[in-house]
Formats: structure tokens, C-alpha cells, sequence
């Protein structure tokens, strides 16, 4: 009996101890609740933006008319991983030093801020624009449909294009007015890219088809992306449907197509641009995987004998844009049309192009790189042939409820 | 006078209260207002006080939810079974290395729980530097792996959280007056036979036999190695002292420790993510990915609040039974 009397004690910091943990959970849940708020539209947003771009803003942001600044201020420039040319040593950016020499702008260059179009604008720009006020980027670089949803939401600056001599001039003849951007003053092309079949080909020899995502052979070794248009593209491509025609019904089928092979456990992970390290490691020998990340982001392991390659699959494989866009009421609105517009000198885009190895959309790198380097001309990254451009397909636009009812359904399929 | 003395306590708690005021209870109810509202990214949201949404998310949620206790459970079962040795071990045995020792089992806190997560990716790598070497000597076939499995992700969270299982089991035991153990001893407490060995058999068979059944595998083998060697740790290793006296009075920190441990083992969401595959996703994955991904903010903030009140019910059940057990232990 002494005994039970003795446990009443610990019984009061037991308590205590439940209290503590139910607290820390508590924080848990009010950071999450900090999220869902910012998603909150407000009305009082429009007179803080104002106040905030006029306090912030470098010497021109006030006006779009007015000229650009000749020298100085800052652009916050988001990217994704690899997609910017960097020296030998991997601790410079030369095109953007380049850049700050000329015209006195320091870049903040934030390299991999990007690993995904839903999360990215999920992130950094959904709440922020949602509410009137700035996002903390300058320049961000979004893929084809992610700018068709920002231009439909409205939350684009125009592309002051009377102070880019560069832009669009330079920009080649099939992406000018395209349907998200009819006037070409919204999205500045950065890349083209496709997507098709990565893989270590010391593991796994030569491939040449899609239907090699679905091999139970590979079963945890390959990744899938978690962008729906390339990998439901690539399942659309391997059942035969042509995913710029996509309808409901194929649609359908294609996701089923992809959801089979998920709970068969055929995909390890479903990634964003991490896929390459997960490549790197080895754990991964197949991945649906972006044309230039193979050669510009894995490093082969000479130990392990690792051999990376990139291929566009028999069946075909997705073309997608990726665009400079400058997020509405950005800071630094003129610092970025400078950025746009000294891109769009052949040269500076050549000098980009030959190293992260992506299609490039301006006019004259090609004659550049060639003339710099004859052998680049065979690299079908950067050139992709006529017999390749044939077999690319580009998906089709989404109506705003569309989007967001695959973008529900692919969820599911990846297991949320 | 009187009456200043009286306030203390209250003044005492104001800033705490304060706190929970600003930055948890004004969020929950924000976040309680957000799952109401109906609408999606383009159009904008309403409020439209839809509560159907409750009933909508556990219905079609409950596999992860039911996923997400399973894991934490087991992470909870898992990290008992091993803090509670260890605990013992530094309290009884630390001797004068015991500050050093404790020191070592929060010392992993300093490094972030991020990097620790990454770092087991790079450790257990498919032909990393543990699993290459034993797959070269062929000890393991070329298609075992530890990550992008359930069992990674068990042991992750199991890792990540084994301090909070720890030190309250350290702070418990650490009150056990050994004059009782020597008090139980001379009135003939001896080795706990057969009770130690039925006992041990049957908590062994069961955690094995359920370990086995989340991670999808035939339990009965699982179920028979669990059952032996719960049987021997019961015939030799417990006493009956430690059942009546230690056991006992370390309730508390059991208690304690495996709600500090539950608690965040069921809302983890990055040890899946790092570990896991499409398939081992959990309910903090859910809430995350509809939050980032596809800004279903509705629904996020619902699933919260059910995996709150899920929780919540599932440690007063907890609680009525350990505090049971509790009354029982006390009075033998």
C-alpha cells in the first residue's frame, strides 16, 4: 500500500509530461496554419503592394516606360538546378559575372530554388501574388502551362519590349505568339528541353523503349517525375495516344497506365529534379529524366563504372518550354528586362546553351556554337535532328478546371 | 497582500498562456476556418461552413491515417524496446560515466534532423558503404535494399525520435530506490519463472507478428522467432523484483516517453519522404502535398484536424488503460 501512495507523485509529471508533448504538437500545428493562411485572400493587400514596390523599387520599377537602368540595383533570379552555365571549377557563373560587368547588377542567382513547377509556385509565388504584394523574385523560370496559369491569373508583369532590342527579335519564329502569350511580351523562352528515357547503361545497356518504365525487371531501381506531363505524357506516348490530343478517356488510361506500375512498386521514388542524385547514388539506373541533366548534372562514378545516357524513346517523348517571367510587382521589374535582353544576345545564349546542353531559343547561338565548336553540332541535346523532332510531342493546354482535377487525380497516383 | 500572493500563479502563467494564445490557438482556429471553405486555386475560396468535408476526408484518407499509426506505432514499440534497455543501463550501471552517456543520447540533437535523415539516404545507399560490401561478399542477393521501403521509414522515425523515448524512461528509472529492490529481494523475489517466460513469448509473438503484418509480410515465421526470443529475454533476464518494484514506478516515463514519441511519429512526413516510396506515404505527406502541390488548403486543414482528434482520443484511451495498469502495479 506504502507503494501506490509513493506513485501519486509521478502521476502529477506524468501529466505534465502529456501537457508537454500535446504543446509541441500545438507548434506543429500552428506552422501549418501559418501556410493555409497566407492562402487567404485579403482585401487589404492592394494598398500595401503599392506602399512596399514604391519603398523597395530600384530607380525605374515605377513606370514600365521609362528607361532602363543603365547600371546598378539587384535581380533575384530563380532557377532550377543546372540550367545556368558555370566555369570548370563549378564556383562561378560566368555568363551571369558577365552580366553584373556591364551593367553594374548584382544577381542574386538562387540555383535549384526551382525543383518543381506545382511546388515552386505552391511556395514562393501563390500567396504572395494571391494578396497584391511582391513575391521576393525578380525573374523566375517556369515551364509552358505553369506560365499559361500565371498569365490567366493575371499575375505576370508585361515584358516592357520597346526597351529590349534583343526581345523578341532574336526570339526564333515558332515561339512567337503562342497561345498563353499571343503578344510575346509575358514569357521570355530560357530553354526547350524533352523528356525521355535516362539510364546507366552499365547496368542496363542500350534502351530504346518506353515500355522499359514499366519493366518489373527494374522494379525500385528507376524514378519516375512528378511533373504529371512528362510522366503521363510518357505513359500517353507508350499506349499510342499523342499527348498534344489528349482526351478525357486517354487521359484516364495513361494515368491508369502510370498507377499500375506504381503499386506494382516499379518506381522507387517520384521526384522532382532530384532524380539525378538519386542516379548519382546508383539507386536509381532508369529514369524519366530531362535531356540535359544527364550530361550537365551527373557526374559519372569512374569506381563504380557508371555510364550515363539520355535517349528520346522510339514511341516519342515530350518537348516543353521552360520561360523567364517576371512575377507581377517585382522589385527589380527593370534590372530584369536588362537580364532578358542581354540574354537574348546569340552569344550569351550560345555560351548558356553549350553548357547545360538544352534547346536553345534564340537566333544566332546556333551559327555560334558551331562556329565555336563544329563538333557541337552532332550533339542532338542542343540540335535535336529532324528524324528526333518528329517523334517529339509537345502536351496539350488545360482548361483551369482540368489542371486542377488531374493535378488531383495524378496526386493520387503518387501515392498523396 | 493576501491577494498579490493569490495572483502569482496566474501572473505566472501568463506568458505561457500568452504564447499558446498567438501562436496556437489564433492558427488552429484559422486553420479550423480554412477547411470550411469550398473553391479551388483559380477561383478563389468561399466560406461556406462545409463540414461535409469532414466525412469526405476520412473516408477517403483512412488508409493513410491507419498507415500513419501503424508506423508510429511501431517506430514507438521499436524505440521503447531499445531506449528502455538503455535507459536501465545509465541509470543503474552509469555510474559516474552517467552525464556522459545521457550526453550521447541527445548528442545526434545537434546535428539537424534534416541532415540525419539525408545522411542514412547516403549510408544505406543501394551499394553504399553497408549494403555494397555485404552485397560483393554475396551475403545479400543485388536486389535487397533498405531504402525506399516501409522499414526504412520505421526506422528513420524510430532513430529520429529515440531521445524523447529515452530520457523520460531515464528520468523515471533514475527515481527507483534500490533499498526496494533489496527490500523485494530478501522477502524471496527471485527470477520470474514461468511468468517471464509466457509473458515474454506473448509480447515477443505480438510485436514481431504485427512488425510483420505493416510491412506486408507472411507473420507466422516473424511471429515464432518474436515469441523465442521474448521468451528467453522473459526466463533470463527479468526479475521478479524489477516486475514488482522497477517496472512499476518507471510507468510514468513509459507513459511519457511513448507519447513523446507517438506524437510526432505519426505526423512525420520526412522520413517517408526521404525514405520511403510512392507507397509508404503518410498522412503528414497528404497534409504537405495538399498544401504545396496541388493548394487544396480546404482539405489540408481538415485532414489536420482529424489527425489532431485522432490522436487525441487514441492517448485518453492510452491513458485510461496504462493509468490502469498503473493502479494494478501499486498495489501488488
Amino acid at each position: 500500500m506504502d507503494e501506490s501512495v509513493k506513485l501519486d507523485k509521478p502521476v502529477t509529471r506524468r501529466t505534465f509530461l502529456v501537457g508537454g508533448s500535446l504543446a509541441g504538437f500545438a507548434a506543429f500545428l500552428a506552422a501549418c496554419g501559418t501556410q493555409g493562411q497566407t492562402g487567404a485572400p485579403t482585401g487589404r493587400a492592394t494598398a500595401t503592394a503599392a506602399a512596399t514596390s514604391g519603398a523597395s523599387a530600384g530607380p525605374t520599377t515605377a513606370a514600365t516606360e521609362a528607361p532602363l537602368p543603365t547600371g546598378g540595383g539587384a535581380l533575384n533570379f530563380a532557377n532550377w538546378v543546372g540550367y545556368m552555365d558555370m566555369s570548370d571549377d563549378e564556383e562561378h557563373y560566368p555568363t551571369l559575372e558577365k552580366f553584373t560587368a556591364e551593367t553594374a547588377i548584382e544577381v542574386n542567382y538562387a540555383d535549384g530554388a526551382i525543383d518543381s513547377n506545382e511546388t515552386f509556385f505552391t511556395s514562393d509565388l501563390q500567396a504572395p501574388l494571391q494578396a497584391g504584394l511582391p513575391t521576393e523574385w525578380d525573374i523566375v523560370v517556369v515551364t509552358d502551362w505553369m506560365v499559361a496559369r500565371l498569365a490567366r491569373l493575371g499575375w505576370l508583369e508585361t515584358i516592357n519590349t520597346a526597351a529590349t532590342p534583343n526581345f523578341p527579335a532574336n526570339l526564333l519564329q515558332q515561339y512567337i505568339g503562342r497561345s498563353f502569350d499571343p503578344d510575346t511580351n509575358l514569357s521570355a523562352p530560357w530553354q526547350s528541353g524533352m523528356t525521355g528515357i535516362g539510364f546507366d547503361k552499365a547496368v542496363t545497356g542500350d534502351l530504346t523503349s518506353l515500355a522499359v518504365f514499366w519493366d518489373a525487371t527494374y522494379a525500385g531501381r528507376m524514378t519516375y517525375l512528378d511533373e504529371l506531363r512528362d510522366t503521363v505524357g510518357l505513359a500517353a506516348l507508350k499506349l499510342g495516344f499523342d499527348p498534344a490530343t489528349l482526351t478525357e478517356e486517354q487521359w484516364q488510361q495513361s494515368l491508369a497506365e502510370v498507377d499500375t506500375a506504381v503499386k506494382a512498386g516499379i518506381p522507387r521514388q517520384i521526384t522532382g529534379n532530384y532524380y539525378t542524385e538519386v542516379m548519382a547514388s546508383g539507386d536509381a539506373v532508369i529514369a524519366i529524366a530531362w535531356s540535359g541533366d544527364i550530361t550537365s548534372l551527373l557526374q559519372p562514378d569512374q569506381t563504380r563504372r557508371q555510364d550515363f545516357q539520355w535517349v528520346l524513346a522510339d514511341e516519342g517523348g515530350m518537348l516543353w518550354t521552360d520561360n523567364m517571367v517576371i512575377p507581377k510587382g517585382a522589385a527589380n521589374k527593370g534590372q530584369a528586362e536588362l537580364w532578358i535582353d542581354f540574354y537574348y544576345r546569340p552569344e550569351n545564349a550560345a555560351a548558356v546553351a553549350a553548357w547545360v546542353n538544352y534547346v536553345c531559343p534564340v537566333k544566332g547561338a546556333a551559327e555560334i556554337l558551331i562556329a565555336e565548336d563544329p563538333d557541337i553540332g552532332n550533339n542532338q541535346l542542343i540540335f535535336p535532328t529532324d528524324e528526333m523532332t518528329g517523334r517529339l510531342h509537345q502536351f496539350r493546354s488545360t482548361s483551369a478546371d482540368e489542371e486542377q482535377r488531374w493535378a488531383e487525380e495524378f496526386s493520387r497516383v503518387l501515392g498523396l | 497582500m493576501r491577494v498579490s500572493r493569490r495572483a502569482i500563479p496566474y501572473l505566472l502563467l501568463l506568458p505561457g498562456i500568452g504564447w499558446l494564445i498567438l501562436f496556437y490557438l489564433y492558427p488552429a482556429l484559422q486553420l479550423f476556418l480554412v477547411s470550411l471553405w469550398t473553391g479551388n486555386i483559380t477561383d478563389g475560396y468561399q466560406q461556406t461552413f462545409n463540414f461535409g468535408i469532414y466525412a469526405e476526408g476520412l473516408s477517403e484518407y483512412s488508409p493513410w491515417i491507419v498507415r500513419s499509426a501503424a508506423y508510429g506505432g511501431l517506430a514507438t514499440i521499436l524505440a521503447f524496446l531499445l531506449g528502455y534497455p538503455l535507459a536501465y543501463a545509465i541509470a543503474f550501471k552509469g555510474g559516474r560515466y552517467k552525464n556522459l552517456l545521457l550526453f550521447l543520447v541527445i548528442a545526434p540533437f545537434f546535428v539537424s534532423f534534416l541532415l540525419r535523415t539525408i545522411s542514412w539516404k547516403i549510408i544505406l545507399a543501394d551499394s553504399g558503404i553497408v549494403l555494397g560490401p555485404l552485397k560483393d561478399v554475396g551475403l545479400l542477393g543485388d536486389d535487397f535494399r533498405i531504402l525506399a521501403t516501409p522499414a526504412a521509414v520505421i526506422a528513420g522515425i524510430t532513430y529520429n525520435l529515440l531521445p524523447f523515448m529515452t530520457l523520460p524512461l531515464y528520468v523515471a528509472l533514475e527515481k527507483v530506490d534500490f533499498r526496494l529492490l533489496e527490500a523485494a529481494r530478501d522477502l524471496y523475489a527471485g527470477p520470474w519463472r514461468p511468468g517471464g517466460t509466457i509473458v515474454g513469448a506473448i509480447v515477443g509473438g505480438a510485436i514481431l507478428a504485427l512488425a510483420a503484418f505493416v510491412l506486408d509480410a507472411e507473420p507466422l515465421i516473424p511471429a515464432a522467432v518474436g515469441a523465442a526470443i521474448g521468451a528467453a529475454v522473459g526466463t533470463f533476464l527479468i526479475s521478479e523484483a524489477f516486475v514488482r518494484v522497477t517496472w512499476p514506478m518507471s510507468l510514468p516515463g513509459v507513459f511519457a516517453g511513448s507519447l513523446l514519441t507517438f506524437i510526432p511519429a505519426v505526423g512525420d512526413f520526412i522520413n517517408a519522404e526521404l525514405l520511403g516510396n510512392p507507397r509508404t506515404q503518410m498522412i503528414g505527406n497528404v497534409i504537405q502535398g495538399r498544401f504545396l502541390e496541388i493548394a487544396d488548403y480546404p482539405m489540408a486543414s481538415a485532414l489536420s484536424f482529424i489527425l489532431m482528434a485522432a490522436i487525441i482520443v487514441g492517448v485518453l484511451l492510452y491513458a485510461r488503460v496504462l493509468g490502469t495498469e498503473e493502479l494494478t502495479g501499486g498495489r501488488a
